[in-house]
């Protein structure tokens, strides 16, 4: 029942939250569809493979969140993902707890994903060297988000997500990172981010 | 990067120097002009330029020092911060500008209060000073007052009223308090003083479209397209025609008057969505799929409807 992360996934989300350290960053997290619900499936965790940064700054109108969602739900679909966790960063740094709208998005995630998670970024103890995982991660249960320690066994391979995150942020990758926003500004930006993707395959 | 090539231009020829240090100096008031806070670019372009090129910046050196400050602070380089700080103290003594700016350095270092006590001393003398009332209420959002933040700055409106960037800052207050109906007022205030304004009528569609129900969403649809009408290229104003016409129509409570005229508009936002996704995607094997994508969801949105 609990999701796992890969490197991709934490890199991207944490260059986003760099990229826009003034503001809030929100976005999703897919992971690969499974064939079939196997009768133990609750033992095998979920992996998120891959983060869409959404929004930068104001996050709480429902437009453009509502067009990401389809048309991110339909990329999902041709590439054989589905839609698992939502991420969020708050504006002020101390506050790391997840608000109103997080609650929102992860339930509308929920909905169509029973293991959906809502991840927030604890801003506070963001460094560089990313020597700790600064995620909080809540899963849905019975209608109410509880709360669940992260650390190394969330990940893949912590060790790799560490040094490899560490890496793009003192290279200053988040500057070409994509996010939705980006894209509608100008449709030309690549909400995939396939540079990124290499750079982190590159370092593996 | 701009650092190894100026420093091999060095030893060439002294006209592309100047070349190099003109664009410096230019890129840094460009996004002074467009109020960009690309804080880590103005410090790696500000510190080069005021460590190496200060004689030749002239009086454009004391706008540079305060832009770069402020850049250091976003930055956390409490030192370049108060190198800036310093000159512009030794330069004007006494400014209330650099007063303000002395407020800022001790927000960045969370010491509230001093900055509290600072700003105080600068309305002290001068009441109608806007700059450090704005930081007064600044403060209160970095301690996350919003409620106390929402008041201060209403009754700051009160008496300045036509400070756009207040509006503008109030209506966000308001959004992430979902106060969606005091958003929309902030908006339509600054759309009165801006008719030409796009992003403000995009803006206040897509509070409109939030707020939900049939009215304000055939008003989000009006404003969307007008903010097309006066910026064409305005994606977001594109895609939320798109949206609010869709859920118009799928709505049981309109007529068939109002379904097939919300159809209509639907079909032709569809239509533009296309074309700008064929025109950007072309040549770029990756964004095929985003066209994809797209077309793909507005096919099924099209189900939804009928």
């Amino acid at each position: 029942m609990s999701i796992k992360l890969t490197t991709q996934a934490y890199c991207k989300m944490l260059l986003h939250a760099a990229k826009y350290p003034h503001c809030a960053v929100n976005g999703l997290l897919v992971a690969e569809k499974q064939k079939e619900k196997k009768k133990d499936s609750h033992s095998t965790p979920i992996l998120c493979v891959d983060c869409i940064p959404l929004f930068h700054g104001t996050l709480a109108l429902a437009p453009m969140l509502e067009v990401a969602l389809t048309l991110i739900d339909t990329w999902c679909k041709e590439n054989k993902y589905v839609i698992a966790g939502y991420y969020q960063a708050n504006e002020r740094t101390k506050d790391f707890r997840p608000n109103q709208f997080a609650e929102k998005v992860g339930a509308r995630i929920a909905e169509n994903f029973s293991e959906a998670a809502m991840i927030m970024v604890d801003s506070t103890r963001f460094t560089m060297g990313c020597y700790e995982p600064i995620l909080t991660i809540y899963d849905h249960h019975e209608n109410k988000w509880k709360c669940r320690d992260c650390n190394a066994d969330c990940f893949e391979d912590w060790c790799e997500a560490q040094k490899i995150t560490s890496a793009l942020l003192e290279g200053r990758s988040y500057e070409s990172l994509i996010d939705f926003d980006n894209h509608l500004d100008d449709l030309r930006n690549d909400w995939t981010n396939p540079e990124i993707n290499k750079s982190v395959l590159h370092l593996c | 990067m701009l650092r190894k090539v100026a420093k091999l231009l060095y030893f060439d020829n002294w006209n592309v120097l100047i070349i190099v240090f003109t664009e410096m100096r230019d890129k840094l008031r460009k996004w002074r002009e467009d109020n960009h806070r690309n804080s880590e670019q103005i410090v790696d372009v500000g510190e080069e330029l005021i460590n190496e090129h200060a004689s030749k910046l002239g009086d454009d050196i004391w706008i540079i020092y305060e832009q770069v400050m402020i850049a250091a602070l976003d930055c956390s380089r409490d030192d370049l911060a108060w190198t800036c700080l310093q000159e512009l103290k030794r330069q004007f003594p006494g400014s209330q500008r650099v007063k303000r700016l002395a407020g800022m350095r001790l927000e960045a270092l969370e010491k509230y209060e001093d900055a509290s006590k600072q700003y105080d001393s600068i309305l002290q003398d001068d009441p109608t000073n806007t700059a450090a009332r704005k930081r007064k209420i600044s403060i209160l959002k970095a301690q996350g007052k919003s409620a106390e933040a929402i008041r201060e700055l209403n009754e700051y409106l009160e008496q300045f009223v036509g400070d756009q960037e207040a509006w503008h800052e109030l209506s966000e207050l308001y959004i992430n308090e979902h106060d969606y109906g005091k958003a929309a007022f902030c908006l339509e205030e600054l759309m009165m003083t801006n008719p030409h304004n796009h992003l403000y009528c995009e803006q206040y569609a897509e509070v409109k479209y939030t707020q939900g129900g049939l009215e304000n969403l055939e008003l989000s649809r009006k404003y969307f397209a007008q903010a097309l009408k006066l910026n064409n290229r305005n994606m977001r104003a594109l895609f939320g025609l798109y949206m609010s016409a869709s859920h118009i129509a799928a709505c049981p409570k309109v007529n068939a008057t109002v379904k097939k005229a919300n159809v209509k508009y639907a079909a032709w936002a569809t239509n533009q969505i296309n074309r700008a996704y064929q025109l950007a995607g072309r040549g770029t094997k990756e964004n095929k799929c985003s066209v994809k994508a797209v077309e793909e969801m507005l096919e099924s949105m099209q189900i939804t409807m009928s």
